[in-house]
């Protein structure tokens, strides 16, 4: 998942460079506030440990590599903005050493792996063990379905600053600048191999590593409340219980709304997607010039498959096309799509948690 | 005149102590691991805080506040000294230069004066030839001579060392005996924390017996080291054996200062 | 003990190689002409031809920083021999292996078919000109990279980083973390060769799972428990959280010749391969 220098142009750069920063500086302070000067050894200790377990990874072609990362059990323990420091310090020093990862891409290497894993670990941990026993077998799933999630979220984003490069970043002659791949090949090559090997990896060491804590070191699994205070013993410079642990309504609402700025990155997936096309597509000569051109150069068949034909009068979705009739702007369009979509996730797992609550038999506190 | 005392409770580490300190000795924690000795020596360093009860050094306490203030740290820290017992923990410098320059320059002295005191103290410790080397290939004798050095460097008033001869081959731990030896008489307080009753009579005028986090006796290390006893209760002895001519020996003993040997 | 011997050569070479690669090379010592500018004019200057590097568009401007990326390697005494085993071959090893399907599925004229029994696959103009624009570019800006490390002393990058503004808290994590990394494949060596020696016979593949994720477990657990006596230590020393170094960096007048040098190479460059 690393991404090395030439694969992201000069721009796409410099707006992750920008968002990363956003995410270091919120970091640094949040763990100042938390931890004092106390949480720098311990951030360098898992950023060790996640150096090592990123050093394994192999070439996913049409894509970048493939690997585990260990931000479920970083994020997990040291809570997500630690984790974001950790997965940096991580990714810094293999790219200054190893050539693993550019230098140029390094913003968007941290925003993809550190930020983006860190979070969706830690927003999934927290969702599945929610108030379980510190020892259950809860926790042990919640650890790797976070682990899991975090690689796909990560590798999802990496596909998607990859493929939209050749679209956004050509020369005159149609020769890609930068990553040569386009959405329709980046995600799946992408996808493929982290919804399979990488992620199972990092699942298997987030759950073996959080097994292995509730025998060995229960407080570490308290999360960054535990960490502030030392078995036994008052530390100089330990920082107060913070409330870290929770992950409130506020922050997923933020999280929400990021995810929905990024809905327009799919009007420019040039028309429309690989094999999305609808019958009235196949006719159009433009789109069809389109179709050929994304399928390997072949010239697409001259009238309508019977197949789609007969099928597209099955169903029609409400928002055909994503745009609701009323809408001019294809972007406007997606972004209120995205939005009705999105609120009802939120709304369908606000409900769930609910449910859960009511749930009888529930173990509840640590 | 330096007085430490504090008393306090609760911490599992130890319970309801109290000590008196006065300049110029030369103490011996004695006891098994997990006794509490390193506990106590971090408690001295102001590195924990105890939960209940205090500790003063030369009539100012040392509490999580006090440490906070620039002045009164950097004061602190450069007279009393910590020697862990680990010596990979204190060497996370990219050279032993570095490592033995930390401390005078994070208590920010001079450029030059780090310098030239470096130098000093590396050649007192016979490590000058090791200055560049980086201190994960040291060996562990090397290691220990350069977290001793990097701690002399400030010239501390009161040392406190954690199982200093631990690990360590005969030449080695005779030479860190040789040097705690040569502090007897100054004004350095010395503390060690150790369970190698060998070395006891060399480098302490007092001895304390500490078992699970409580001191169950005191007195000079005559006094100690005579009281069998005592030492197997603590877990500081045992009954050696060993076996030739077929038939086998059994003493329970320490191997105290003159060499033990049988006529065979 | 096939499957465990080859996941312990494994760790063992990987711990080597990470070993050396960490540590400042023998090339940082030598009078080269990297070694005799400032190590924050260094760090600025590769940095900007990197930058240069991505914002060419032309091959012929990104194979001259490359050219000029040898030219300073062979000034500063850096081996050729080991720039090709650490970068080039490396390099071509993954993203040649990645650039690879971009020949066939790159649209645009064709330029070569090929055909194996029923497969046609074509390679086009564009798609040679994106995998060889992508190899080139990351190859260069792998060699710069590499160049600087290999000429640098860790800590002078890092006090470089320091003067340069980041926080000294990112400064002092950099540093620790390269040390606990040595530390961590020590431990974790030791720790494969004591389960070795107890083991008898062969481990069923899920045994040696469950043996790894129980090792990663301690080696975490030692881990943090080391970080913690770490910072005593460094606490019972002094250390109240700013980075205080030895080296004192001065800029001399051939460091300023320097840092124009570089930035003149790539603006030349930017505007020639625009």
């Amino acid at each position: 998942m690393h991404i090395p220098d030439g694969y992201l142009s000069p721009s796409t750069c410099a707006t992750f460079y920008l968002f990363a920063a956003t995410g270091w500086y919120a970091a640094l302070k949040r763990v100042k506030q938390l931890l004092a000067t106390r949480a720098i050894p311990l951030i360098s200790v898992f950023a060790a440990f996640c150096f090592v377990v990123m050093m394994f990874n192999v070439p996913l072609p049409g894509g970048t590599t493939g690997h585990a990362v260990g931000v479920g059990i970083a994020a997990i323990v040291l809570g997500p903005w630690a984790s974001i420091l950790a997965i940096s310090i991580a990714l810094a020093i293999q790219a200054l050493f190893f050539g693993d990862g550019g230098i140029t891409t390094l913003g968007a290497n941290c925003f993809n792996m550190a930020i983006v894993g860190s979070f969706s670990a830690y927003a999934v941990y927290r969702m599945v063990a929610a108030s379980s026993k510190l020892s259950s077998r809860q926790r042990v799933v919640a650890a790797a379905l976070a682990g899991y999630v975090a690689i796909n979220a990560s590798a999802l984003v990496t596909a998607v600053e990859l493929g939209i490069q050749p679209m956004l970043f050509h020369d005159s002659s149609g020769t890609p600048l930068y990553a040569p791949y386009s959405l329709h090949v980046a995600i799946p090559a992408m996808m493929i191999g982290h919804l399979t090997f990488a992620g199972l990896a990092e699942a298997v060491i987030s759950a073996g590593m959080v097994s292995y804590l509730q025998r060995a070191d229960l407080s570490l699994l308290r999360g960054v409340s535990g960490l502030a205070q030392a078995p036994g013993a008052i530390i100089a410079g330990a920082g107060t219980e913070g409330s870290a642990g929770r992950l409130s309504p506020g922050r997923l609402w933020w999280a929400v709304a990021c995810l929905m700025l990024f809905t327009p990155l799919g009007i420019l997936a040039a028309g429309t997607a690989w094999g999305e096309w609808s019958s009235a597509d196949w006719m159009n000569p433009h789109t069809r010039e389109q179709i050929g051109a994304a399928s390997g150069n072949h010239a697409p068949p001259s009238s309508v498959p019977s197949g789609i034909e007969k099928l597209s009068t099955v169903w029609t979705a409400p928002f055909p096309g994503y745009a609701p009739r009323f809408i001019k702007s294809p972007a406007f369009g997606y972004l209120i799509s995205a939005m009705f979509g999105v609120g009802l996730l939120v709304l369908a797992s606000l409900l769930a948690r609910v449910a859960a609550r009511k749930w009888p038999g529930r173990n509840l506190g640590t | 005149m330096q007085n430490i005392s504090f008393s306090y409770e609760a911490i599992p580490a130890i319970r309801g102590l109290t000590l008196h300190i006065e300049e110029g000795d030369r103490i011996a924690l004695l006891g098994a691991n997990g006794s509490g000795k390193s506990t106590l020596l971090r408690i001295l360093d102001a590195l924990y805080f105890p939960s209940s009860g205090t500790v003063t050094f030369k009539g100012n306490a040392l509490t999580e506040k006090q440490l906070q203030h620039d002045e009164f740290s950097l004061n602190f820290r450069r007279r009393v000294a910590l020697v862990f017992q680990n010596p990979d923990v204190q060497l996370f410098n990219p050279t032993v230069f570095d490592e033995v320059a930390y401390a005078p320059l994070q208590l920010q002295w001079s450029k030059e004066d780090v310098i030239r005191r470096v130098q000093e103290t590396l050649q007192v410790m016979s490590i000058s030839h090791l200055r560049d080397r980086s201190p994960y290939r040291l060996s562990v004798g090397e290691k220990k001579r350069v977290a001793l050095a990097s701690v002399l460097v400030l010239d501390p008033e009161v040392l406190l060392l954690d199982e200093p001869t631990a690990t360590l081959d005969p030449k080695s731990q005779s030479q860190v005996v040789d040097l705690i030896q040569q502090w007897k008489g100054t004004a350095k307080t010395v503390i060690t924390a150790t369970h190698q009753l060998e070395i006891v009579e060399d480098i302490a005028d007092r001895v304390l017996v500490l078992e699970a986090g409580a001191v169950i006796a005191e007195g000079t290390p005559s006094e100690i080291l005579s009281n069998t006893g005592l030492l197997l209760r603590a877990n500081l002895i045992h009954a050696h054996r060993h076996f030739h001519d077929g038939i086998m020996h059994s003493h329970p003993h320490f191997h105290g200062h003159s060499p033990h040997e049988h006529e065979h | 003990m096939s499957r465990h011997s080859f996941l312990e050569s494994t760790l063992q070479g990987f711990t080597r190689a990470v070993s050396k690669a960490l540590q400042s090379e023998h090339a940082a010592t030598q009078p080269g002409l990297l070694q005799q500018l400032d190590p924050r004019v260094r760090v600025l200057g590769i940095f900007a031809l990197v930058i240069s590097v991505i914002l060419c568009r032309r091959l012929e401007a990104i194979a001259a920083i490359l050219l000029v990326a040898i030219a300073i390697a062979v000034a500063s005494r850096v081996s050729l021999a080991s720039l090709a085993k650490r970068v080039w071959l490396v390099v071509l090893g993954f993203s040649g292996v990645i650039a690879l399907p971009a020949l066939f599925l790159t649209p645009g004229a064709p330029l070569f078919v090929l055909r194996y029994a029923t497969l046609h696959l074509t390679i086009t103009v564009q798609g040679v000109r994106t995998a060889v624009l992508l190899v080139l570019r990351v190859e260069t800006a792998a060699t710069l990279t590499t160049v600087l490390v290999l000429t640098t002393p860790w800590t002078h990058i890092l006090k470089a980083l320091r003067s340069l503004h980041l926080p000294a808290e990112i400064v002092i994590m950099l540093a620790m973390t390269h040390r606990y990394v040595f530390l961590l494949i020590e431990t974790a060596n030791q720790m494969f060769e004591s389960r070795k020696s107890r083991t008898v016979g062969t481990l069923s593949s899920s045994e040696l799972r469950k043996m790894t994720a129980r090792t990663a477990g301690v080696l975490l657990s030692k881990s943090i428990e080391l970080s913690q006596e770490v910072y005593l230590a460094m606490l019972s020393r002094g250390f109240r959280g700013e980075v205080r170094l030895l080296a004192d960096f001065r800029l001399k007048a051939r460091d300023y010749a320097g840092l124009t040098a570089f930035l003149f190479t790539g603006c030349v460059a930017v505007w020639m391969g625009r």
